[in-house]
């Protein structure tokens, strides 16, 4: 808004300057344009007379309580930001004590070499990962080797297991003996003497290694 | 709360408050401070000047039944000017409904829509008026409300930025650009009253 001093200012230099006096023309113009065009044929007291006689027997709606609707919207909410963080909580309470167990399984039977597409799940997990390289295993762990797929295993004392292409694998038992569970497929054993005892299950019967080198086969 | 021979200087502030203590008078003043402003806004939606006089006066009603809801009283003319906006595009939104119902209607209904605009000053021919609406309604939304706050009802850039809730700049920024395309777009409405 302008000052007084300003307006003063601007109404001598308006007549003083021509390009200025004729924007200004041409803003009163415009104004005055749009007044007539979105003028009302009503004036604003008849409306008014009009409008308070149609408000007259009506009230304005309280504003206190919100509306049963409403409420139950609220309480909605509210429960479902319960179940949400009770939701993460719980998931994240599960994952930690996941990771707490996975830990207690942890074996020093590493994963030495793979080629292919090798898949591992732990136990109590219904989620199959991509087994890597170097890593180590634990007891409970599910192998499952796809096509033109196999790994290997290493074992104390520079023992090794290595599982054919097509195979599932089970590590059963790492406690001073070792029990893995051939499902299905082909896996071959090079255990170093002396070797603690050493087991191989499967469908039909459980091997129990008492040479070196012996291979398992199941179909 | 201001005696009634005070009411016509009241603030918004002062009028709501007094209406929702019950003062009916409180809101009759406002109908006459902000009717043109809310016939205004509606027209720019509807082109039919009595169809947005409707609007305008259930605008207001609306309003009435509702300024409990209203947060800050002193922002009651922007608020107004949403539901009247708002009032506006349903009115549209029924009219479309109706045409696709009776098709056969559709070509009636824009055939007359040129001769049923309404115009209440003789300055402008019904055309001039129509091309004036138009023009204006092409504005975006809030160039549109701010030119009809400045022009028709009168207010100032700082009042329109308190009853909107803007900051003052950006209201004259908003008026500014506006202003720009007014300016261009209303040539050619200029040209011809010139030449007349």
């Amino acid at each position: 808004m302008l000052s007084d001093k300003q307006f003063a200012e601007l109404k001598t230099h308006t007549e003083e300057c021509q390009i200025c006096r004729a924007e200004l023309d041409r803003c009163a113009q415009i104004q005055d344009i749009i007044k007539q065009a979105f003028s009302s044929q009503t004036s604003a007291k008849q409306a008014s007379r009009t409008i308070l006689s149609q408000i007259a027997p009506r009230r304005i709606k309280p504003a206190s309580t919100p509306s049963f609707r409403r409420q139950t919207a609220i309480a909605a909410s509210v429960l479902l930001a319960i179940g949400l963080l009770l939701g993460f909580g719980l998931a994240k309470v599960t994952a930690l004590r996941r990771i707490a167990a996975l830990a207690a399984t942890k074996t020093p039977i590493r994963v030495t070499d793979l080629e292919g597409t090798v898949l591992v799940r732990h136990q109590g997990s219904d989620i199959w990962q991509i087994l890597q390289a170097n890593s180590n295993i634990h007891v409970g762990d599910t192998f499952h080797s796809a096509a033109k797929s196999n790994f290997t295993l290493e074992m104390k004392g520079k023992s090794t297991l290595e599982v054919d292409q097509n195979s599932m694998l089970v590590l059963e038992l790492s406690n001073g003996e070792t029990q893995f569970h051939l499902e299905h497929g082909k896996l071959a054993a090079a255990l170093n003497s002396p070797h603690a005892p050493f087991f191989i299950s499967t469908p039909h019967g459980r091997v129990e290694a008492l040479g070196t080198e012996f291979t398992v086969k199941v179909e | 709360m201001p005696g009634k021979c005070n009411l016509t200087n009241a603030s918004d502030e002062q009028l709501v408050t007094a209406t929702i203590q019950g003062d009916t008078s409180a809101f009759g003043i406002i109908v006459e401070r902000y009717w043109n402003m809310a016939v205004a806004i509606a027209l720019s939606k509807i082109d039919n000047l009595v169809e947005a006089e409707d609007v305008a006066q259930e605008s207001f009603i609306k309003a009435y039944s509702q300024l409990h809801a209203l947060r800050d009283p002193s922002r009651f003319a922007g608020w107004l000017s949403k539901i009247a906006a708002q009032q506006g595009v349903d009115l549209l939104r029924r009219h479309a409904r109706n045409r696709t119902i009776s098709s056969c209607e559709v070509g009636e209904l824009e055939a007359l829509a040129p001769a049923s605009i309404s115009n209440a000053n003789p300055g402008l021919t019904n055309e001039q008026t129509n091309f004036v609406r138009q023009t204006v309604s092409k504005l975006p939304e809030k160039f549109q409300k701010v030119i009809i706050m400045r022009f028709v009802a009168g207010l100032s850039a700082v009042q329109i930025a308190k009853k909107l809730g803007k900051r003052h700049g950006t209201v004259r920024v908003w008026l500014h650009r506006a202003y720009q395309i007014l300016r261009k777009d209303l040539a050619p409405l200029f040209e011809e009253v010139r030449q007349s």
